[in-house]
């Protein structure tokens, strides 16, 4: 099968054109040599069957960064049989650059120039014929927006793919030793090829930035901005993912638990309690994950991402985070699943890993329902406030601080250049793409790993069969006695180290746990938990919780997107350790003041 | 160190050629890939806030960076 691969620089509509041409085939691979998943999907050009990749956005494939290095991999270890170049018409003179170095390396390429639409509303003009003639490459003006010069796209792959045999590089950076040469070529090229007013008058985002970036109102509308988007995905995310879990209860008690006489008691309990559970756990971040991609896909492709990395970046910069990662740390108080598959728009390594580590630290809806419950149960309804407000100041404090610390082991040595798009109203069929693709992905590769967390929970809780679920006997109950020596100190029996495994699978369940422990529900549980916990052991009790480590979930997701059990492994060892720390300061201090 | 003025030196609405990036292989190509190279005429549109990034327009293309970085390119000051 034939490969073609796009190339092109950040912000020039590229995967909108990979999406036009696509549709909701691509899947995420991996491929040789590269270390970062890349979409690739299987077309038809010229009656032939053909494979497109989405190489990561670059600007120079000579360069050091992260994706310059995955672009590098990916064509020195794969043939390519073409390389479909994309530059952006209204900025041809930033851009050629990169196609002359694509020609340089002897791969055989064509050329689009996208945001023809654009282009021609700000007056700039592409002499498409002297363009392909200086660069002895085939070009085709398009519109990956709106669609034209589609026909062509569609014609210059078929006439050019195949033509010659696949091509591997090798030593890119080596044959482009010479490449500032390159530059000069491109400044003649597009003297020749582009004519373009002296300054070219961006109305719409100069007038918007006056606002938006407005050294008072600026942040202040950023706050604005992101609480709309925050609602707008958990008011409407909630309701839909209680009717999805709604759906899955209704279906385990109308049909499985038919079940029930038929098979084996334990074989009955494995499948409904773990595997079942486990799906049921999957099931409901899908919601979330569709809306989260589809509303910041919106922020991110209008352009405005890029300019909340300049208005907080002052702040971030000192904490070695970006402002990108300071809207995902926020979207977390959400969900941390999607936030943490949406550091992806931070291309740095290490950044992205400093978020990752950070996300986890904040207080998600889930744990915000056990933190209502409790604290209504056991404080006075004018403590119950300000009890929920400290545990928001601790969200914020354990994250900055663990920003902090590990910004020195996480540093990036990239410099942080950015470039700020001018908006542009989002494409309904890109962003809808988005959270497809999204979904998919997480399915794919959270999945396995949340329904086996969940199956080692069932299986710790109801084992052995002797014993009642959850309760004293369990496997569960009998760890949570030997970290007696452990959890003591913070004020935590065994029992409630058995919810704490609960509440490994997910924040929610936690409740459950305490209702199955105890057998009881709503006001008799407060009632109860008030008998048996004073306020130091439940401020302490929510402490942990907060902290202790976020649900499977989340961790199969820092397990995707990092790619490395080792990164998991020491944010879960780091946020025990947090979490242990803050609890036991707060429960022996408030026990030495209380004498 | 030295007295050449150097980008971060810059503010709002001044424009400026610059003569220069000095930084390491990785850091210059890094700058030059996105635009700043020398010759080129660079305009400060706007800064950030509490020493926060420089908005900087390079031909067609809007940047931003932070001063620490904006300091390795020096510059011959536009009036």
């Amino acid at each position: 099968m034939k490969r073609i691969a796009l190339i092109g620089m950040p912000n020039t509509g590229k995967s909108t054109l990979f999406n036009r041409l696509t549709g909701s085939s691509a899947k995420i691979a991996n491929w040789p040599g590269v270390t970062i998943d890349l979409l690739a999907a299987k077309v038809v050009v010229g009656g032939a069957a053909a494979e497109i990749i989405d190489l990561p956005g670059i600007y120079d494939l000579h360069g050091f960064s992260d994706d310059e290095r995955v672009v590098r991999q990916f064509l020195e270890n794969n043939p390519v049989d073409l390389v479909a170049v994309v530059l952006n018409a209204t900025q041809l003179d930033h851009q050629l650059p990169l196609a002359l170095q694509v020609r340089e390396l002897g791969l055989p390429a064509v050329v689009f120039v996208n945001m023809a639409d654009e282009a021609e509303r700000l007056g700039v003009r592409v002499d498409t014929a002297a363009l392909a003639s200086g660069l002895k490459l085939p070009v085709a003006l398009i519109s990956a927006r709106n669609g034209s010069g589609f026909a062509e796209v569609q014609r210059l792959l078929a006439a050019t793919l195949g033509r010659v045999d696949a091509v591997q590089t090798q030593d890119i950076r080596q044959t482009l030793a010479h490449d500032d040469e390159l530059v000069g070529e491109a400044e003649q090229l597009v003297r020749r090829a582009v004519s373009a007013p002296s300054r070219i008058e961006r109305q719409v985002t100069e007038r918007l930035d006056r606002w938006l970036l407005h050294p008072l109102f600026g942040l202040p509308l950023f706050f604005l901005i992101m609480f709309g988007v925050f609602q707008a995905i958990y008011a409407l995310g909630t309701p839909i993912q209680d009717f999805v879990a709604w759906l899955l209860d209704g279906f385990r008690d109308h049909y499985l638990a038919g079940l029930a006489g038929l098979l084996p008691t334990t074989l009955y309990s494995f499948l409904v309690s773990g595997i079942y559970d486990g799906i049921a756990t999957v099931a409901s971040f899908v919601p979330v994950i569709i809306l989260f991609f589809f509303l910041m896909s919106f922020v991110e492709d209008s352009g405005y991402l890029a300019r909340v990395a300049f208005l907080t970046d002052g702040l971030m910069a000192r904490l070695g985070l970006d402002g990108r990662g300071f809207v995902m740390m926020l979207m977390g108080f959400g969900c941390n699943v999607p936030a943490l598959m949406g550091t992806r728009v931070m291309r740095n390594r290490a950044m992205r890993l400093l978020t990752m580590l950070v996300i986890p630290f904040s207080l998600c809806s889930a744990r915000l329902q056990v933190f209502l419950f409790l604290t209504t149960a056991l404080f006075s309804p004018r403590q119950a406030p300000l009890v929920l407000f400290a545990l928001y100041v601790m969200s914020f404090v354990a994250a900055f601080t663990t920003a902090i610390l590990f910004s020195r082991r996480l540093k990036s040595d990239e410099p942080f250049v950015l470039e700020i798009p001018p908006y542009r109203l989002p494409v309904l069929r890109q962003v809808v793409m988005r959270g497809w693709h999204e979904v998919r992905h997480f399915l794919h590769r959270a999945s396995t790993f949340i329904i086996s967390g969940v199956v080692l929970v069932w299986f710790l809780t109801h084992f052995p069969e002797a014993a009642r679920p959850g309760g004293a006997g369990t496997y569960a109950y009998t760890l949570g006695q030997w970290l007696a020596p452990v959890l003591n100190p913070i004020g935590i029996d065994a029992s409630m180290a058995v919810v704490l495994m609960f509440g490994f699978v997910a924040k929610e369940i936690v409740l459950g746990a305490m209702v199955a422990m105890t057998g009881l529900e709503g006001q008799a549980l407060a009632g109860y938990l008030a008998q048996h916990m004073d306020w130091v052991q439940a401020f302490s009790f929510m402490l942990f919780t907060l902290l202790y480590t976020p649900c499977v979930s989340t961790l199969a997701t820092q397990r995707s997107e990092s790619r490395s059990l080792g990164f998991v492994g020491m944010s879960v060892a780091w946020s025990l350790g947090l979490a242990w720390i803050t609890s036991f300061i707060f429960y022996q201090g408030a026990r030495l003041l209380a004498g | 160190m030295d007295d050449y003025p150097t980008l971060s030196s810059l503010q709002r609405g001044e424009r400026a050629i610059i003569t220069g990036v000095h930084a390491g292989t990785g850091l210059r190509k890094r700058l030059q890939a996105m635009g700043l190279r020398t010759g080129r005429e660079a305009r400060v549109i706007r800064r950030g806030r509490l020493n926060g990034p420089l908005q900087v327009r390079v031909g067609s293309v809007d940047l931003i960076i932070r001063p620490r970085d904006a300091e390795r390119i020096r510059i011959s000051r536009l009036s």
